[in-house]
């Protein structure tokens, strides 16, 4: 799987099983004991890469004041997705081809939705339902790899300034902090 | 990305037909991006440019949201091509460019009263929430309507944009 995710990140897209073979060191016949064919290897990668990116974006600061909640959680996102950017092209791209990918990035999203809702649990704690759901998708969208890959490739923002753009646009799309929840 | 085969087949044309107008399936990728990017400026004109905020915010949306429903499929074949491909590359700096273009248009009164670093800052976050992308989130993943799609996007626009000048 680590052979499968170097050759993602070089070539964007899905490698061939001789590659990944090459790649690890192994024989095709290896993989193929391991894996019944490559749309399983395929999807396994996908989730290792997941418990992988999912290990690395520590909840910090999920109690504190609402500068230091934004901060770290645009922080820890940043990292995810200069990171993961490559990888997650190719799963959108292949979606189509290999509909478990589908399901994959349909979980992929809820722990970024999950996360939201953990580090903005107060001022989303104010909002009728409806709402609620309204601006988790904004921001959401707001903090998507590709939003974060135009801020870095196309605006061509350092990782401070892109991270400074969300941290506003985050602050100025949540409902004000409710009083009880104020340090 | 189909196959010639597929493309051929699909077409009604044959194989060889399909390379007989283009050297290779990239130019036809490009050639398509073209395609698809004349449709949407021919297909959605800016409206009600001079209206008031929530006129210019829904007109904006609403044709966004057209556009993005017919090129989501297309848009991620770029995407996932384009740093391959330095002609498909252009065609989605291109693509953005417009977007922005649009965002600059429809938001003129409210992005004027904002100092530069802050107008490409919100330039920025708009683009982002009106990403295809988004777009295609909110219909295939959160099986929203059309409009309650559009609703998200007009309500994420309006808390994001200052006040609107008074003049």
């Amino acid at each position: 799987m680590e052979a499968y995710l170097a050759l993602l990140r070089e070539c964007q897209d899905i490698p061939t099983a001789a590659q990944i073979a090459a790649r690890a060191g192994i024989s095709t016949r290896l993989i193929f004991e391991r894996f019944v064919d490559l749309q399983s290897l395929s999807l396994a990668t996908a989730d290792y890469a997941f418990a992988m990116a999912k290990s690395q974006a520590i909840v910090h600061d999920a109690e504190g004041e609402r500068p230091a909640r934004i901060r770290s959680h645009v922080e820890t996102r940043a990292e995810t997705c200069e990171g993961w950017l490559p990888l997650w092209r190719v799963l959108v791209a292949n979606q189509a081809r290999l509909p478990q990918l589908r399901t994959r990035l349909g979980i992929f999203r809820q722990a970024v939705m999950q996360r939201i809702e953990l580090m903005y649990a107060p001022e989303l704690g104010t909002l009728p339902a409806l709402d609620r759901r309204d601006l988790l998708i904004a921001l959401e969208a707001l903090i998507d790899f590709e939003s974060w890959a135009r801020m870095r490739e196309g605006h061509g923002l350092s990782r401070e300034d892109a991270c400074q753009v969300w941290i506003r646009m985050i602050d100025r799309l949540l409902p004000p902090t409710p009083q009880e929840a104020r340090p | 990305m189909p196959t010639a085969a597929r493309i051929a087949e699909r077409a009604g044309y044959s194989v060889r037909s399909i390379f007989e107008r283009f050297p290779d399936l990239s130019k036809l990728r490009v050639a398509a991006a073209d395609y698809q990017l004349a449709q949407a400026a021919a297909l959605a004109p800016p409206r009600h440019v001079d209206g008031d905020r929530p006129t210019r915010i829904r007109s904006h949306v609403e044709t966004r949201a057209g556009t993005c429903e017919r090129g989501v499929a297309l848009w991620r074949v770029l995407i996932f091509s384009a740093d391959q491909d330095p002609e498909l590359k252009s065609r989605l700096a291109t693509a953005r460019q417009r977007t922005i273009e649009r965002i600059e248009v429809m938001y003129r009164p409210e992005l004027s009263t904002l100092p530069e670093r802050e107008r490409r800052n919100l330039l920025i976050a708009l683009e982002a929430i009106t990403d295809i992308e988004s777009w295609a989130r909110m219909r295939e993943l959160y099986g929203l309507s059309f409009d309650e799609s559009c609703a998200v996007w007009m309500r994420a626009i309006d808390r994001l944009l200052p006040p609107t000048p008074a003049t």
